[in-house]
Order: C-alpha cells, then sequence, then structure tokens
C-alpha cells in the first residue's frame, strides 16, 4: 500500500508526557499513579489499558459550579499508554506549566494533569456585567495542559499594553491578571458578535491572554440580548 | 497543490509542507547574468558568519544544511535546505538575485521563487521587471523563524545592486572585505563596487573546492528534492523518512524535551513584530496598527491594545458602503484611536492585498477590512438569475491596503480564454474584465452535471493585461 496516509501519518516517538500529534490531536502517555482530566469524548483512540470515568467523585462536588448549560464535562483517565484526544478539529496547544496559574477557558479545555490545583472560577467582570457569567478552569503548579482554539491562536503580552479581548475570542490568561471590564459601545452600535451585550475584557499586568481567531458557536451565556 | 504568494505575503512552512528537508528553486528570466546566493543571517539580520553566505565561490554551509544545486529543472539556481538542520543561531535564510553587468532588475521579464518538499511543488512566488525599478540586486525570499520556520515572498530591490546588499546584511563590506569570501562574488559584478585587493573571485575560500556550478560535494545524495532520511531516523516506522508526520509542527521536534513554562511552551503563537500597517500574525488574525482611520467587519475584532474606539454609527463612506451592501452581509465598523487592533473571522484564512495603485474587485462577503484611504466604489453586477437581483461587490483603488477571507486556501486562476467561477465560490477578480452570467441551463447541463439550479457560474473574459479571479474551495 502506497499514498501519503500511510506514509506520513504515522505516530511520533513519545518523548513528554504530552506532545502535539499534528497540530490538532492531542497525545498524553497514561501511567499508573498520574491520572488525568480530559474533556468528555474528547478521546479519539488509545492504546493499552485506559479507563475513562465521566462520574468521578472528585468532579461531584464541582458539578454545582457549572453553569446550566455551560457543557463541560470532565473525564478522569486512568491506566497506562498513550492517549489520543481532538476536539471537533479545533488546533490544540500543549503547555508545560512550571509552577505558575493558568485560567483557561472551560470552552477550550482539553485536558489537564490530575495533580495540578484546580478549580472552577467565574471570570470577574462577564458576570457582572451579563448576570450569567463565563466559567475558566484554573490550573496551578507544575504540569501539563491541553487547549484547544478554533484556528490558530495568537498570545498577547499584557505587560506590553493593557489589552482588550472579545470575550468570544479568549482562550487563556495568566491567573493574576487585573481583569476589567469594558463596554466600547458607543451610539448605540454594537460590538462583539450578534447583538449581544457589547463589552471586552481589558487584561493588565504581568502575563499575557490566548486569543482564538474565531468566536466559538456555542452560546458564551445563556441569555443573549 | 501549489500555494501562489504574491510579494510580501508570509506563512509557516509548515502551513505548505510538512517536510523540513526542502529544494529551493529561483527561476529568473532576464538579460545579463545575475547570481543567486542564499546569506544565513542571525536574529539581528547581519551575516555573522560568512560560512553561511552560499553563493558560487562557496557552494554549501560547514554542516551542509544548505547546499547550492546549481540550474536544473528550470530553475536557474536551485539549493537544498534541511531547516532542522540549521543551526540555532541562524534566523533566517535570505535568497537574493545580484546582476553581474549592466542593466537592472526592471529588465527581469519573468523570475519565480518556489519551493519543493517531497518532489511536489508546494509554494510559488512569481515576480516580475514591473515589481522593480533600476534595482540591480533583488531580495528574492525569506526563509526566516518565528518560534517555527516560515517562509516570506519578499520581492524587494536594491538599488546598490549587491554591495548594498551585502552592506545591509554584513555591514561594512569594505572594512570586512579582505577576510571574507563574500566580496568576491560582488567583484566585477557591480561597476562602481571596488572590493579592495586580494579577494579576488579567482581565489575562493580555502575549503571550499567546488568551482562555481558544480554540484555540491554531497551530490552522492540526489541533488533533486527527493527528501533525504533525517538524521535521526534511526526508527524503522515509516512516518520518520520523508517528509515526516505530515502536519507535526517541526518545533517540538522529536527527541527534544520540551521546556517547562506555559510562556515558553506558547512561544510559536507569540505576537508577530508589527511590520507596516497590516501585520499578519497567523493565517487567520491580522494585526492592523491604527494611526489613520480603518474599516473592519463588525464583530471582527478579537483583541486590541491601546486606546481604540470603534464606532457603528453609520455614517460617512462607511453609511454609504453599508446602505448598499447591507443585504449581502457586509456591516462596517470604524477603528480609531492608536493602538494595535486584532482581527478574525471566523478562523477564516485572511489574505493582505496592497494594492499600490491598482485596483480590485471583492466580493462583499470576503471583505474583512480595510484602509479608509483607498477609493471604493460599490457596484452590482445584475442579473435576473442571482437571489437579490445582483450580485454587490466593492471595487477598490488607490493607495492603501484590503484583508479578504475566504474560507480555505483560495485558488487564483489566470484569465486567458472563458473562465467561469460558481458566483458563491468568487472572492475576487480583476477589474476591466467584461463579466456576464452564464444561463443556468448551460450552466447545470454542462458545467455542473448534476447540481442544483441554484448553481449561478459568472464568466469572466479579459483581454490583454493579467486578469485573474480568486476562488475558495467553499461555497457559501
Amino acid at each position: 500500500m502506497q499514498g501519503t496516509l500511510t506514509r506520513d501519518y504515522g505516530p511520533t516517538p513519545i518523548t513528554d508526557r504530552m506532545s502535539n500529534h499534528g497540530s490538532k490531536i492531542a497525545k498524553v502517555m497514561i501511567e499508573p499513579g498520574k491520572d488525568l482530566f480530559a474533556r468528555a469524548g474528547s478521546m479519539i483512540a488509545y492504546e493499552g489499558l485506559i479507563d475513562f470515568d465521566a462520574q468521578p467523585p472528585q468532579l461531584r462536588r464541582m458539578a454545582s459550579s457549572w453553569a446550566t448549560g455551560e457543557g463541560v464535562h470532565l473525564m478522569t483517565c486512568t491506566g497506562q499508554g498513550p492517549l489520543y484526544l481532538a476536539d471537533y478539529g479545533k488546533e490544540v496547544v500543549v503547555v508545560k506549566l512550571d509552577n505558575e496559574a493558568l485560567s483557561i477557558n472551560g470552552k477550550n479545555i482539553l485536558a489537564f494533569d490530575a495533580d495540578l490545583h484546580w478549580g472552577i472560577e467565574r471570570v470577574k467582570g462577564v458576570s457582572m456585567l451579563s448576570g450569567m457569567g463565563m466559567f475558566n478552569v484554573v490550573l496551578r503548579g507544575s504540569g501539563w495542559a491541553a487547549m484547544t482554539s478554533r484556528g490558530n491562536p495568537v498570545v498577547l503580552d499584557t505587560r506590553e499594553a493593557p489589552t482588550f479581548v472579545d470575550t468570544d475570542a479568549l482562550v487563556a490568561f495568566t491567573d493574576g491578571l487585573s481583569v476589567q471590564p469594558r463596554r466600547t459601545a458607543r451610539l448605540g452600535g454594537l460590538i462583539g458578535r450578534g447583538s449581544g451585550e457589547a463589552f471586552q475584557l481589558g487584561f493588565s499586568g504581568q502575563g499575557f491572554v490566548v486569543v482564538q481567531p474565531s468566536e466559538d458557536p456555542r452560546p458564551n451565556f445563556s441569555v443573549r440580548g | 497543490m501549489v500555494a501562489q504568494f504574491t510579494r510580501g505575503q508570509k506563512s509557516q512552512i509548515s502551513a505548505v509542507t510538512a517536510g523540513t528537508d526542502l529544494y529551493v528553486g529561483v527561476h529568473l528570466d532576464a538579460p545579463g547574468d545575475w547570481d543567486i546566493s542564499c546569506f544565513g543571517l542571525d536574529v539581528d539580520g547581519k551575516l555573522s558568519n560568512d560560512d553561511y553566505f552560499v553563493f558560487f565561490n562557496q557552494p554549501k554551509s560547514p554542516e551542509e544544511s544548505i547546499q547550492l544545486l546549481g540550474a536544473q529543472a528550470g530553475d536557474h539556481e536551485s539549493f537544498r535546505v534541511t531547516l532542522d538542520r540549521v543551526p540555532d543561531w541562524i534566523d533566517r535564510l535570505a535568497f537574493c538575485a545580484a546582476l553581474d553587468g549592466a542593466g537592472s532588475a526592471a529588465a527581469i521579464s519573468s523570475g519565480y521563487f518556489r519551493l519543493v518538499a517531497g518532489g511536489e511543488e508546494v509554494l510559488r512566488y512569481t515576480f516580475s521587471g514591473t515589481d522593480f525599478t533600476a534595482e540591480r540586486a533583488v531580495m528574492i525570499a525569506d526563509l526566516y523563524r518565528k518560534g517555527v520556520w516560515r517562509v516570506a515572498a519578499v520581492g524587494q530591490g536594491f538599488a546598490g545592486g549587491l554591495a548594498e546588499l551585502i552592506r545591509s546584511f554584513g555591514g561594512e563590506v569594505e572594512d570586512e572585505a579582505p577576510s571574507e569570501p563574500e566580496p568576491a562574488v560582488g567583484s566585477g559584478a557591480v561597476p562602481g563596487f571596488g572590493p579592495p585587493s586580494g579577494a579576488a573571485p579567482s581565489a575562493p575560500a580555502p575549503g571550499f573546492g567546488v568551482p562555481a556550478g558544480a554540484p555540491p560535494a554531497a551530490a552522492a545524495s540526489p541533488p533533486a528534492p527527493a527528501p533525504s532520511v533525517p538524521a535521526q531516523s534511526a526508527s524503522p516506522a515509516p512516518a520518520d523518512t520523508g517528509a515526516g508526520v505530515a502536519g507535526v509542527e517541526p518545533s517540538p521536534a522529536a527527541g527534544q524535551r520540551v521546556q517547562p513554562g506555559a510562556m515558553v511552551s506558547l512561544t510559536k503563537f507569540r505576537e508577530t513584530p508589527t511590520v507596516g500597517r497590516w501585520t499578519k500574525q497567523n493565517s487567520k488574525m491580522v494585526k492592523v496598527t491604527l494611526g489613520a482611520e480603518a474599516l473592519a467587519l463588525r464583530g471582527s475584532m478579537v483583541a486590541y491594545q491601546g486606546d481604540v474606539e470603534f464606532d457603528f454609527k453609520g455614517s460617512g463612506i462607511r453609511g454609504f458602503i453599508e446602505n448598499k451592501l447591507t443585504q449581502q452581509g457586509l456591516k462596517l465598523m470604524t477603528c480609531k484611536g492608536t493602538g494595535e487592533v486584532f482581527l478574525a473571522e471566523d478562523a477564516s484564512d485572511l489574505h493582505i492585498v496592497e494594492l499600490n495603485g491598482d485596483s480590485l474587485c471583492v466580493n462583499a462577503r470576503n471583505i474583512l477590512a480595510f484602509d479608509t484611504t483607498l477609493n471604493t466604489e460599490v457596484k452590482r453586477i445584475e442579473s435576473a438569475g442571482i437571489p437579490g437581483g445582483g450580485l454587490f461587490h466593492l471595487e477598490v483603488s488607490g493607495q492603501g491596503t484590503i484583508v479578504v477571507k475566504t474560507k480555505g486556501p483560495p485558488m487564483t486562476l489566470p484569465v486567458n480564454g472563458p473562465t467561469f467561477g460558481d458566483m458563491n465560490a468568487l472572492v475576487a477578480w480583476s477589474v476591466g474584465m467584461r463579466i456576464s452570467v452564464s444561463s443556468q441551463v448551460r450552466v447545470t447541463r454542462q458545467i455542473y452535471g448534476g447540481a442544483s439550479g441554484e448553481a449561478l457560474a459568472m464568466q469572466f473574459m479579459g483581454i490583454g493585461g493579467n486578469h485573474f479571479i480568486v476562488v475558495q474551495p467553499f461555497e457559501v
């Protein structure tokens, strides 16, 4: 058999706990004692013995914090072997945290090490304006995380200048940045997607913001004006 | 597919090929004797080690990551570049051509720069003398690092010829000349460029015994684009040979441990430095540096830095355009103030078009943003068959830039004979063609056999000049 399909897309050597296979698939080495949280349903393939539990006890306590309709459900992956994850053809970005904190939009989280300190937090500012809110997964510590982005993301340095981001395009930001909502709607006009509230989040401080070149098709808020 | 690049266009190499073993071909049809060379520049854009000036007297770099292959396969000069063996300190490989003798770059009748990987041409940048005036040297294209390897179609002329070129890379030519081989290529090449004695072209630097134009010493490996097995591919996995795993980013290369730190992991997604008013961040996002106002599709702002205001009130030029085009989905906002605005829309591919006085017709659906300095005219192709009564488009001309968005990589089709484009896939076309709407019956029966009656093809007839149409692989 010949062709690029069989020739060019084979497995790559495993060097790290998490790596990219192509730009849209994350590869994670699952080992005993090093469990992984992954977006439920993101598994596309695995080798070896891996168990998935979409209702783990650790997560149950968090269930109430998720906004209804937010639709981010995590599963634990335990066992041994390489695990391949993807999310509807989005770009996958693998990040190795080094004793730092990253806040990732709930819609953009793909997987993270279970031994990271993590929590689900409302993004300040969004809730103040819309009444509903935007939920981020905040990861702290040292370990691996994978996030998705619709289209290649761009990292903006907030040390250069305060950065204002459309909430639909926000993927992740350094936890600890100061977040200020800002309205730029003028004269009855509207910015942002559709006809919803018109505001951006302003970030300033020591860190960075990751944005994607697309709005997410899933609704950000349960109620849109 | 061959990606057709235009002057100023940039891309990640991984966007056109997954291979890192590239064949670079330069074709240049012009009177006179042109020397095509490759400069390996450091992060400051300087030729800090002249071993990395690859030209006819020095046909390869020390570790052979850059090799001169000579004329072949229609190319007047060709190189083999093994990207993953290029030393880390090299930030940019600049491919340049310099004229030996009288003449100017304006006399170039045709030329192209192409990348070939795995035996297939993947990228072509076509240029001609109309891009230049009296320049005597041309920076054709760059392969450069910005997190990952990228390619840029430069097309920049240098008035002073090779002397100016080397000076711009290496600084003071005269001072360095006695010890460096690069002025050798310039001796006699450019009148008025007097290399100090001792650097005659007949005295190539020691260690480079290969005569000009001859195959490099590594000619045991096929000089053609055939990919060779990378050094580290001892593994029998078939994916390790040739082009490597398609789509796998070269930066976290096999065997190379990832450094910890979120910022380190995200380095390849860093904001690219501002170059001019419109800067492409990646294939799907552009940055506009405000000063003068810009018009952008409403809702296309993903982020901004600085003091920027977005105005939605329909007035002036924007209101005029919008009134006519609203039904075609063009709702614009004015971006003004100072700072940088990042624009993207629905992960569409974005293309920055500098008009430089030319004119272009763009489908209203494919406009992302443009300078207010452009002359714009709303036009309509009328036909009873078109839903809404006509195809609205914007004819833009003058000095400025327009950003065109396409779903998927587009195709630019030169119009020689009658050319047909599906109305739903049309992105842009050159001004001055005769456009007619093909009758539905003919279209459905003969061209789109089996298509539903909705398909409408526009027929383009161009006489003389370089007429083209651009279509996208996505029918709205």
